[in-house]
């Protein structure tokens, strides 16, 4: 955080600057008019239709001197600021990058279509997040009209998440009920999850609930089966319920995380159901440009200052690789080690008989003369074309 | 570390210029108020030449003296905490900024809801450049980010846009006034589009004129305004800079034609639509002035984002290739990265297609007899659960876990 602390630096030098400066005004100012003022109240004793004497004239010579002089320091004192103040001014340029209008492709988001539909994504950005009154007013501000049936699996999922987060379970369950089949299909152990959240909340009250409790166990009971273990744990609970289970070995159930885990765990289902990313697509793009601009600047600047800087209008790949990290990879990406390129249709990845994987351009490549074999690049292996076979990731 | 270098620029530099012009303003304050007081000063240094003053004199002239002194001190002392206030809004955001390494280390990733209230920025500064005026102040608000973003600066930007799109020139020109010396070093040409545009209009309105009565005085106060015009242009187009000169020679054609005749071949100025065109180079020049990039924060990350995303996958007709929780796979998202360059990738970085986990020492990846490729981790999960079966997700094929194969990526 060198640039900010560097832009802080100027800036305390340039308050220190100001509040001396403004003492020092304050001061001289103060004191011309304390010996003003006391002179006024000095003569006001005399006689006003007097002669003025030559004493006097040289005293009030002396008062114009002196505000001569502080017209001049008052004035400058204020001036002579702006040096610090322009100085706060090149820090910051020089700490930070103005112009990032090199790493742009001019009017990608150009044009009335697409300016719609990068509204729609930050609109669906902010139904995701719940903040629905401001989907509401982007919705009228950029005229999207963004319909109903677009907007309501992002309202429920909301609606849904915001009572789970309340401890409020009888929307989700309803919810898993409907969708109980294709959550199974899913493995997904979002309903009983739910239910044992339930049961817990009841085993909560003590004993005054013993028989709601029992009772609702019998609703877990199809899960028994899935969740054996889970099942054991929750009974095992009931012989404390006199004794208070929070003080027993099974005080763990009543953990806060496991609701966190709740949310986590509906969000993902719901979301995978609805078709949707678990994450917003807006925030995904944002956090990795924000990893992928610095890189791409100074390769850019690099370009430039070398006058290479034609490489990049081709605008079919960027210049440099960006590793963005293991979260943000959504595809196996294959690049020839050999060829160094990524593959294609054309040129897809091929396994050798001793399972290395190379291009097939860089296969046809190693292939001498009309013999069809080759040798491994990477081991001592010999095999010929008909050994290799194309592979998918 | 290095996104703050290079995203957060405008952050802090726009509350610099502000900063920059409160100084100026100051100074001009000041300045007036010295001035005064060296005017009272030069009276009464020609007074005492005077042999006939009177103590009463002496007495109304120094109590001048101090009322001027007085309104030099408060003014300066007001003038300096105006300056002291806007270097807070400097400082405000810097603590912002430095709170992003405040936990956790220096290179990582910044914290979760640091993330979320720079995208609310981005989103603020986009909405305000787009014009979405209520949709920002409303996210702001809603973000506690107030302070944190530009508003003060769009939101008086906004009001001389109404006014223009109405055609009401006075904001905009005092706003000119304002920044004169700016505007000349950016080498603005929006004064000067302005006064052209008044020139336009006072033909225009004759126009109408015109449609509506053909009157013996309505002929004269055509006249008259084209008088008007003509006084207009001497007014403010005699100094024109000399890349000007063919656009003031096409105005005063226009005179000698007749607006309303079809044959007038200069309609083109006279469309109103033309009062939008200087909107926008208003908003234009006020970035320009204030530093502000012409693409704004928020377009730039996104566009630099879903490049360094944007794999040929993304874009198969193929939909299984396709990942839900990509962010160009997503349909307009889709769209709007297809202008922009692909991800540059010279290693090979291989997920699990089942479960989206990396592949690598800890999940080999394993080759199906069908060519397909997934990590061992699922495939075995999913043979544990089906008595050593594995069903390929893309082709539906079963096969037995020991038709696995191993492939080696360099």
């Amino acid at each position: 955080m060198d640039s900010c602390y560097a832009v802080d630096k100027e800036l305390e030098k340039l308050c220190d600057k100001y509040k001396s400066a403004n003492d020092r005004m304050q001061q001289t100012l103060g004191d011309f008019i304390t010996s003003v003022q006391g002179y006024v109240s000095e003569i006001s004793q005399k006689p006003q239709d007097e002669v003025v004497s030559e004493s006097m004239k040289t005293a009030v010579a002396d008062f114009v001197e002196r505000a001569k002089a502080t017209n001049v320091s008052v004035g400058n004192a204020h001036k002579d600021l702006h040096g610090s103040v322009s100085k706060l001014g090149k820090t910051i340029d020089r700490n930070f990058t103005s112009d990032f209008s090199a790493v742009i492709t001019e009017g990608a988001f150009d044009g009335e279509w697409k300016q719609r539909l990068l509204n729609e994504v930050v609109c669906e950005h902010f139904l995701r997040q719940g903040m629905l009154d401001i989907a509401e007013s982007l919705n009228e501000d950029a005229y999207l009209q963004l319909p109903q049936v677009r907007k309501e699996p992002f309202l429920e999922l909301h609606r849904i998440l915001e009572s789970l987060r309340q401890h409020i379970l009888d929307p989700a369950l309803q919810w898993a009920e409907q969708n109980r089949e294709e959550l199974n299909r899913r493995k997904s152990p979002l309903e009983f999850k739910l239910h044992r959240l339930r049961f817990i909340e009841l085993v909560k009250c003590g004993a005054i609930k013993q028989k709601e409790v029992l009772d609702y166990a019998r609703k877990l009971a199809p899960f028994a089966d899935e969740h054996t273990k889970d099942m054991q744990l929750l009974m095992g609970s009931l012989l404390y319920l006199n004794e208070g289970v929070q003080n027993s070995t099974y005080s763990f159930l009543f953990e806060e995380s496991s609701w966190a885990e709740i949310c986590d765990i509906f969000t993902r289902d719901a979301c995978g159901l609805l078709g949707l990313s678990v994450e917003s697509p807006l925030s995904v793009g944002i956090n990795a440009g924000c990893k992928a601009l610095p890189p791409l600047l100074s390769i850019r600047q690099v370009m430039q200052s070398r006058q290479v800087a034609g490489v990049w209008s081709s605008k079919e790949e960027l210049p440099v690789e960006i590793d963005l990290g293991q979260e943000y990879r959504y595809h196996s990406i294959f690049a020839c080690p050999i060829l160094r390129q990524q593959s294609s249709e054309q040129n897809p990845p091929m396994r050798l008989m001793c399972g290395h994987v190379i291009s097939k351009d860089a296969l046809h490549k190693l292939v001498v003369g009309n013999s069809n074999r080759f040798k491994c690049p990477y081991c001592p292996v010999e095999m010929t074309t008909i050994d290799t076979r194309q592979i998918y990731f | 570390m290095a996104d703050v270098r290079t995203l957060e620029h405008s952050t802090l530099k726009v509350p610099y210029e502000l900063l920059n012009k409160q100084f100026r303003a100051s100074q001009k304050v000041i300045d007036r108020e010295v001035s005064k007081l060296t005017s009272t000063a030069g009276d009464l240094e020609k007074k005492i030449q005077d042999s006939a003053l009177t103590v009463r004199d002496v007495t109304s002239a120094l109590s001048t003296m101090v009322d001027n002194l007085s309104m030099l001190k408060r003014k300066a002392e007001e003038s300096i905490q105006e300056e002291l206030g806007a270097t807070r809004v400097i400082k405000r955001r810097l603590e912002h900024l430095q709170e992003r390494d405040a936990y956790g280390a220096k290179d990582g990733p910044p914290p979760i809801t640091w993330q979320k209230s720079r995208l609310d920025r981005m989103l603020v500064e986009y909405f305000l450049r787009a014009g979405y005026y209520n949709s920002a102040l409303k996210l702001a608000r809603h973000s506690g980010i107030e302070d944190l973003t530009n508003i003060e600066l769009f939101m008086l930007s906004k009001e001389i846009e109404d006014c223009l799109a109405k055609g009401d020139t006075k904001p905009c020109l005092s706003w000119c006034a304002d920044n004169r010396s700016k505007l000349r070093k950016m080498k603005s040409t929006l004064e000067f589009n302005i006064r052209k545009h008044e020139f336009i209009e006072m033909i225009r309105e004759d126009k109408r004129m015109d449609a509506i009565k053909k009157h013996e005085f309505i002929e004269m106060i055509r006249e008259d305004k084209r008088m008007d015009a003509i006084k207009h242009s001497r007014k403010y187009f005699s100094s024109v800079e000399p890349n000007q000169v063919a656009d003031v020679q096409r105005l005063m054609g226009m005179l000698a034609f007749n607006g309303k005749s079809p044959d007038c071949p200069y309609t083109e100025l006279l469309n109103s639509q033309n009062w939008q065109k200087l909107v926008l180079q208003f908003r234009q020049e006020n970035f320009k002035l204030h530093q502000l990039n012409s693409t704004s924060v928020f377009t730039a990350t996104l566009q630099a984002g879903l490049s360094a995303l944007k794999t040929p996958h993304c874009y198969k007709e193929d939909g299984n290739v396709r990942n839900p929780d990509c962010p160009v796979c997503s349909t307009n998202m889709n769209e709007l990265a297809h202008s922009l360059p692909f991800a540059h990738c010279s290693n090979s970085k291989l997920v699990c297609n089942i479960t989206g986990f990396a592949l690598n020492e800890h999940n080999p990846p394993m080759m199906l007899p069908n060519g397909r490729i997934y990590g061992l981790r699922a495939l075995e999960n999913m043979a544990d659960d089906n008595e050593g079966r594995v069903v390929c997700p893309r082709t539906r094929e079963i096969f037995h876990v020991d038709d696995l194969e191993k492939v080696f990526v360099m």
